[in-house]
């Protein structure tokens, strides 16, 4: 238990993994959360052919990159905020150090760099093989404070897998 | 021979032709999204779209489109405008993205103009800006640089 929170990092790694499941496009790609801390969140996008960008030389499309970093980014957030808030992401920069190969999944992990009153900034790292990152991304994203989250979303993200509709 | 963008003279041809489906085909995850390409009714140049696909969707309480799928859409269209626009043939790759999210993409379609702001010889530059219902209304706005490769040196 960290800085006094009631939520556990294993909750927060059931929180994101609800949270990562409840969208469709990271849901259906299967999207998994490996490690959620307040400080660091890790995930793994399983290798499938829908992830290619040039079939021909066999290479990962850097939208997918780009959509990887804004989900890990944009998951970091939730942990690091005093209560869950809605979150969207206000900009987002990509650098595409190397491109990703076919047949290997993806890593991915996000840390929150500073939280202010109205901004969450984040930055993020991909990659297949250890110590060979294949892009990097930092992130901003506003906060929508309790008043424009919609009731029952952090209730949401901790509900027991069962009661879940 | 084999089809692909490393094919010299299958890159020349489909560029002459302007045969944007040859490319999608080989692009599955720009085909995983929905995304395509019409002429741009103002111009002699292109519009992308994106289709509102429920595998798309990021937010499913408002619902609207994952961010990370609009950046990967504004990509795509990047990259096939640069490959029609270049003065010869090349082969872009990505250096960097920047994309400002200006307003919640609807799961409505979502339309794309790009512009080739600076051709040089090893470097492009695009600008692309995304739109739902109308363009002066944008839902999102990407800067990104390409290096252009040459097609030639790409097969080895």
């Amino acid at each position: 238990m960290i800085h006094g929170q009631t939520s556990s990092d294993a909750d927060w790694r059931r929180a994101l993994t609800r949270f990562v499941t409840v969208i469709p496009h990271t849901r259906e790609l299967g999207l998994e959360v490996l490690e959620v801390t307040p400080e660091m969140t890790t995930m793994r996008l399983p290798w499938c052919d829908d992830l290619l960008g040039d079939t021909a030389r066999g290479l990962i499309h850097g939208g997918v990159l780009t959509m990887l970093l804004d989900t890990v980014c944009g998951s970091a957030v939730l942990p690091a905020l005093p209560a869950p808030e809605v979150c969207p992401t206000l900009d987002l920069r990509v650098d595409h150090f190397r491109p990703g190969v076919a047949g290997q999944p993806i890593l991915a992990e996000a840390r929150v760099v500073r939280v202010t009153e109205s901004v969450v900034f984040t930055e993020g790292t991909l990659w297949q093989e250890t110590g060979r990152p294949l892009a990097r991304g930092i992130g901003n994203f506003v906060r929508l404070g309790p008043r424009n989250t919609p009731e029952g979303f952090a209730e949401a993200l901790f509900a027991e897998e069962d009661d879940h509709a | 021979m084999r089809e692909g963008f490393d094919d010299v003279e299958w890159l020349a041809r489909t560029r002459a032709e302007g045969d944007l489906e040859a490319w999608l085909a080989l692009v599955p995850y720009a085909r995983r999204i929905g995304v395509s390409a019409l002429p741009d009714p103002q111009g002699d140049g292109l519009l992308f779209r994106l289709d509102p696909r429920e595998g798309n969707v990021g937010n499913v309480l408002l619902p609207a489109l994952h961010g990370g799928v609009v950046a990967a859409f504004m990509e795509t269209a990047a990259t096939l405008d640069l490959m029609l626009a270049t003065r010869a043939p090349r082969l872009p790759r990505i250096v960097d993205i920047s994309i400002d999210y200006l307003r919640t993409a609807r799961m409505a379609p979502t339309l794309a103009r790009c512009s080739l702001l600076r051709e040089g010889r090893r470097m492009g530059n695009v600008r692309v800006c995304a739109w739902q219902e109308s363009e002066a209304v944008p839902v999102a706005t990407a800067r990104l640089h390409f290096v252009l490769g040459n097609p030639a040196e790409a097969g080895a």
